[in-house]
């Protein structure tokens, strides 16, 4: 197989995955979402506007520079030389597997294996007001 | 925690015929080593709400990240500004038994009695990023003395092996099973408040019985998450030092008393279990002017805990305990306390409880001690020399606060609570001994009679 038709098959994999992945948090359910949350992330992070707790708040993640919430000094050198601004997809990515998305971050999580769970729960932090 | 009480007045203290040895620590269980609950100086510390250390929102039954939190020497943070670790507690209670107690606390009556129970002041909370304290100072209404109540200041640090990590830490403390995380042992097992009017739950091996009379300083690991370990060295301080804290003299240990404990702990999020052994060695010498022949004690145990947790709308906890105490009574033998040389004790205790919406809760726990016949230690109380023990506790309660959108948080938390504890045995049966007439006959009571209804108040802010 030519070096150009691995790479097109990658990029159709890469795509492929992308979509379904885009897929499954598309159908996230908020309301699964906020029981998921409160099973898993309510003990360190408040949905409530300007609230820190152990980690810091959730509310208006989307869109936010890893690291940069001011009113939370918390994090991890990790965490703010990350590069990350916070989207669907890459919170999907960072909850399914903190440690390797973020190597030396704090947070004392393991993990959120289960895809329908990450999409619900991101579901439930976007629809926060 | 009262776990002595009364029947330890009329048992274990003639046991080692000194009453102010560990009939003073049954005491001082019994009276003073009050319940430590969901402190708000941890929820300031912290900006996390009652209810994500504690089940029910009110301690002190812990949830993984509660444990979690102790373990990591009460260091963890929001990490905004400084936090004053002070918090306060106090507790009020009303009881009724079902017949009027002869033995009553002093200035009060022999029935119907309200009191402020306790009030503590506790310097809880971070002191440096790894070193935390919970130390609890307690006025006891009933008593009217003041003591040092609950001493536990930790050194904690995470450790990483290889791709392997953990919590190692030190705690230096006054009572063996204060450290424990899980809500199996002595000091943390329900019921978490319970009136000092009433009958208590009968005799405690000697690890549950020790509390502000010894000084110990215990390792610990909570490694991988799964696998707890601790290993704790007890000695009993001076009289001027128990003096000094106007704590309770238990004798004197020959040697040191020895602690350990294995856990395997497995936190799923959505529930969680526990299971563990546990265990405590010591050679006691219950009076410091007789010293030389002590008494031993070795005390194994088996624990178990289950934790629903969910979203935390319903929550169902159920927390089991037993405990083997083999007894070498070399001293009370050779002063004629006792009969035998060598007793046992078992004890079982077990509690379920429901909470619902962490706010309103109901428990149902079961306590059963039984000991070896023994008359030289337990006839007067008992017409089978048995110190046997065994009843029942409900409890319904009230916890308004305590969750992240509450009134007055992270300032103040209250529990409201009915507790009724019903007893099938008593010293040995249906029927006991609670002392003697004029004429030097003794007075039969029956186990029913020790029935206790009680209505509580504990506020903490």
């Amino acid at each position: 197989m030519k070096s150009s038709q691995r790479l097109l098959i990658s990029a159709l994999f890469a795509a492929s995955v992308s979509i379904v992945s885009n897929n499954v948090l598309a159908s996230g359910n908020p309301k699964n979402g906020a029981d998921v949350f409160a099973e898993e992330c309510g003990d360190c992070h408040s949905t409530k506007e300007g609230k820190s707790k152990k980690g810091p708040p959730l509310h208006g993640v989307i869109g936010r520079k890893a690291g940069s919430f001011a009113d939370f000094s918390g994090y991890s050198d990790s965490m703010k030389q990350s590069g990350i601004v916070w989207n669907e997809e890459r919170i999907d990515a960072y909850i399914s597997a903190p440690k390797k998305v973020v190597p030396g971050g704090k947070m004392k999580y393991d993990g959120l294996p289960d895809a329908t769970s990450r999409a619900d729960v991101i579901a439930y932090v976007m629809s926060l007001k | 925690m009262k776990l002595l009480r009364l029947a330890g007045r009329k048992t274990l203290g003639r046991w080692l015929r000194i009453p102010n040895t560990l009939l003073a620590v049954a005491a001082l269980a019994g009276l003073f080593a009050s319940p430590a609950n969901a402190l708000p100086s941890y929820a300031r510390q912290t900006g996390a709400d009652c209810a994500s250390c504690h089940a029910g929102s009110f301690g002190p039954q812990l949830t993984p990240y509660g444990q979690q939190f102790k373990l990591s020497g009460y260091t963890d943070s929001d990490e905004k500004g400084v936090k004053i670790p002070l918090s306060a507690m106090a507790v009020a209670n009303w009881t009724r038994t079902s017949k009027a107690n002869p033995d009553h606390p002093e200035n009060f009556n022999d029935n119907n009695n309200a009191a402020l129970q306790e009030a503590s002041l506790f310097l809880a909370g971070r002191l440096t990023d790894h070193i935390g304290t919970f130390v609890q100072g307690t006025y006891s209404g009933i008593e009217k003395k003041s003591s040092l109540d609950q001493m536990d200041i930790r050194y904690a640090q995470t450790l990483k092996l290889g791709e392997s990590e953990g919590i190692v830490g030190l705690s230096f403390n006054n009572n063996p099973t204060l450290t424990d995380p899980f809500n199996t042992l002595g000091q943390w097992r329900f019921p978490y408040t319970s009136s000092d009017f009433g009958f208590g739950y009968g005799p405690s091996p000697l690890v549950e019985s020790l509390g502000g009379s010894v000084l110990g300083l215990n390792a610990y690991t909570l490694w991988d998450k799964n696998f707890y370990a601790e290993l704790g060295v007890y000695n009993t301080p001076s009289t001027g030092t128990l003096n000094a804290l106007n704590a309770s003299d238990a004798g004197k240990f020959s040697g040191v008393g020895t602690y350990g404990r294995l856990a395997y702990v497995k936190d799923m999020k959505r529930d969680n279990f526990s299971v563990g052994l546990f265990g405590f060695n010591a050679n006691l010498q219950p009076d410091r002017n007789d010293l030389g022949t002590s008494n031993n004690y070795r005390d194994l145990g088996l624990d178990a805990a289950y934790q629903f947790l969910g979203n935390r709308e319903h929550i169902f906890s159920l927390n089991a305990s037993y405990v083997r105490e083999w007894q070498t009574l070399n001293y009370a033998y050779a002063n004629n306390e006792a009969s035998n040389l060598k007793n046992n004790l078992d004890q079982f205790r077990i509690a379920g409880s429901y909470h619902y919406n962490q706010t309103w809760g109901a428990t149902l726990g079961l306590f059963d001690s039984r000991g070896s016949s023994d008359s030289g230690l337990f006839g007067a109380s008992s017409f089978n020399n048995r110190p046997n023990t065994a009843g029942y506790l409900l409890q319904a309660d009230w916890t308004p606060w305590g969750k992240e959108d509450s009134w007055l948080a992270p300032w103040a938390n209250m529990r409201l609570g009915i507790q009724y504890t019903g007893y099938t045995r008593y010293n040995g049966g249906s029927s006991y001994i609670s002392g003697t007439d004029d004429s030097g006959n003794p007075i039969d009571r029956q186990a029913k009679d020790n029935n206790t209804l009680s209505l509580f108040a504990w506020f903490a802010i």
